[in-house]
């Protein structure tokens, strides 16, 4: 009997372990909508996740051997590209849309500016395979690792098997990702009613909710859909977004709606990077906009904002900053 | 006796198979070979890849039999993906596959075994499985290196292009499968439909056409 009680014990506490060591590697925030991503069919363990932040930063993954993923997706710029308008990829080559940035990836189901990915797995394909981007295929980057022995090694601690596949290869790289949560912003801590906002940080909610909040919608500061926001064509990329993936027309000029998480950092702003500054952006939403046929409908009435309203909503974006996110070592290039 | 023991071989021999033969007029497909389309134009095939899923053998109007193995990547030039199991000791009339893969596995993430992306049957700009994959060259073609390619995929209204095969059987052992190219090339005009590599109304006509360029034999 005593035995019995004993196992009981040993398996409650490897349980309560187990479940201690899955929360530190992802977190639902509280009050936060319940992932999309089925991590039935990816469980995260330590060593997935830090097989995948390898691969997340190693230029292995390019056909050259110089571009990581990190090279466009920087954590300490929410793991967007500063400085680029237009991200650049392989042998200096351009491609035409700003690199989106990356975090609380678990709750989208489409990816990329035009929902060209289905699915937060299949999506490191898209840049491997670019020309513009990391000009390789995923044949040739499992080959390459085939032939590394550092990857060999991690592939048996993550997986048991030293057979590297394109399956696990990705689904890695999905579980580094994964762990890119920023939930704790100031504006998290006053939600949860740890701090208060000042008066001037309020003020900037207020406007927001009344105005941007539509399809910026909290928590994750996005509706995670497309829209067309009214941004004139700018006719040098004639990127149709949406559109080029339903063929619908309905879709022309529509991109997905960003996050406004870690605003501050993750300049320049809209799929073609063409606002450096928040202030660009309040501006064109204010006096820019061009009343196309499919402009949201969120924007179809006028925003009026003085240029006190917009120091007040600048003030309150800026409580989106996530310090713990932006510089979590957890998240950085992997020092071994 | 002797009639017992050979009724007995029929009846519980362990290899029934499904043999698929990929051809061209009715000639085993090979790579280099230049096939004549008339006397002046020729084509050769270079690849040549499709799904077989959800493979099922029906006997009358009920289902006898569900491939455990959901999904089979042929290659018309890897000989070990041209032979499918079936059981023996089952009698069927028809045969029923799905051509490509079904929309809720395109959704689901990084797959395995056949599925796996390095087999080159996932679109990388475009999440979503290839169905049918033929690519080969032809002096009717007027593109780079007289390419065709014929990439059938999408799994999206209104573009899913996903197709149901039915085909009638006189036996219930040791069939093939034909694929027959020729077929195929015989409903288009090359020199005028010879790059389809997105989700489109076109990939959804070809894809029913490829439908019809199956047929069975038997052993």
């Amino acid at each position: 009997m005593s035995k019995k009680w004993a196992a009981l014990v040993i398996s409650c506490l490897a349980l309560c372990a187990f479940k201690i060591a899955t929360q530190q590697l992802f977190e639902v925030p509280p009050n936060w909508p319940k992932p999309i991503y089925d991590f039935k069919k990816n469980p995260l363990t330590k060593q997935k996740v830090e097989l995948g932040r390898e691969l997340f930063y190693d230029p292995i993954l390019s056909k050259n051997n110089l571009i990581s993923c990190a090279s466009c997706h920087s954590p300490y710029t929410a793991f967007t590209h500063v400085d680029h308008d237009l991200s650049h990829g392989i042998d200096d080559r351009i491609g035409t849309r700003n690199s989106p940035a990356l975090m609380n990836l678990a709750w989208h189901n489409l990816f990329m500016w035009d929902g060209a990915i289905n699915h937060l797995d299949m999506q490191a394909l898209a840049p491997i395979s670019h020309p513009d981007e990391m000009g390789d295929k995923i044949e040739s980057v499992v080959l390459k690792l085939q032939h590394s022995k550092k990857y060999v090694h991690l592939f048996l601690k993550a997986y048991g098997d030293t057979v590297i596949t394109g399956e696990h290869t990705l689904k890695a790289i999905s579980q580094f990702m994964l762990t890119l949560v920023s939930a704790n912003s100031k504006y998290d801590s006053v939600m949860r009613k740890q701090t208060h906002f000042t008066e001037q940080e309020n003020k900037g909610y207020q406007l927001f909710k009344q105005h941007c909040s539509s399809c910026h919608t909290e928590p994750l500061f996005t509706h995670t859909g497309f829209e067309n926001n009214g941004l004139p064509i700018d006719m040098t990329l004639n990127d149709l977004g949406r559109m080029r993936i339903t063929k619908n027309p309905l879709d022309s000029f529509k991109f997905k709606v960003p996050t406004l998480r870690n605003i501050e950092f993750s300049f320049p702003y809209m799929h073609d990077g063409r606002f450096k500054k928040i202030s660009e952006v309040l501006k064109h939403y204010t006096t820019g906009l061009v009343h196309g046929k499919n402009l949201a409908k969120q924007l179809r009435q006028p925003i009026v904002l003085s240029s006190n309203d917009k120091v007040d909503l600048t003030a309150f974006l800026l409580t989106l900053t996530d310090k713990t996110f932006l510089f979590n070592p957890k998240h950085t290039f992997p020092k071994n | 006796m002797l009639f017992v023991l050979i009724a007995h071989d029929l009846l519980f021999s362990q290899d029934n198979k499904l043999g698929v033969h990929t051809n061209y007029n009715q000639q085993t497909l090979y790579p280099e070979v230049y096939y004549k389309l008339n006397t002046t134009d020729s084509l050769q095939i270079t690849s040549l890849k499709f799904y077989i899923s959800n493979l099922e053998l029906i006997n009358g109007t009920k289902t006898v039999w569900e491939d455990k193995v959901k999904y089979h990547l042929i290659d018309a030039f890897d000989k070990k993906t041209l032979l499918l199991q079936i059981p023996p000791n089952i009698s069927f009339t028809k045969i029923k596959f799905q051509l490509g893969i079904d929309s809720l596995t395109n959704v689901s993430g990084a797959m395995g075994g056949d599925l796996d992306p390095t087999k080159g049957m996932f679109w990388t700009w475009q999440s979503g499985y290839i169905n049918f994959k033929l690519e080969g060259n032809s002096n009717l073609c007027k593109t780079r290196h007289n390419e065709f390619q014929f990439h059938l995929g999408g799994y999206q209204k209104p573009f899913n292009c996903l197709q149901t095969v039915f085909i009638p059987m006189k036996s219930s052992s040791n069939i093939i499968l034909h694929i027959d190219v020729a077929k195929f090339i015989e409903q288009l005009s090359l020199s005028q439909v010879n790059h389809i590599m997105s989700p489109s109304r076109e990939a959804v006509d070809l894809a029913e056409k490829i439908t019809k360029i199956f047929s069975v034999s038997y052993e």
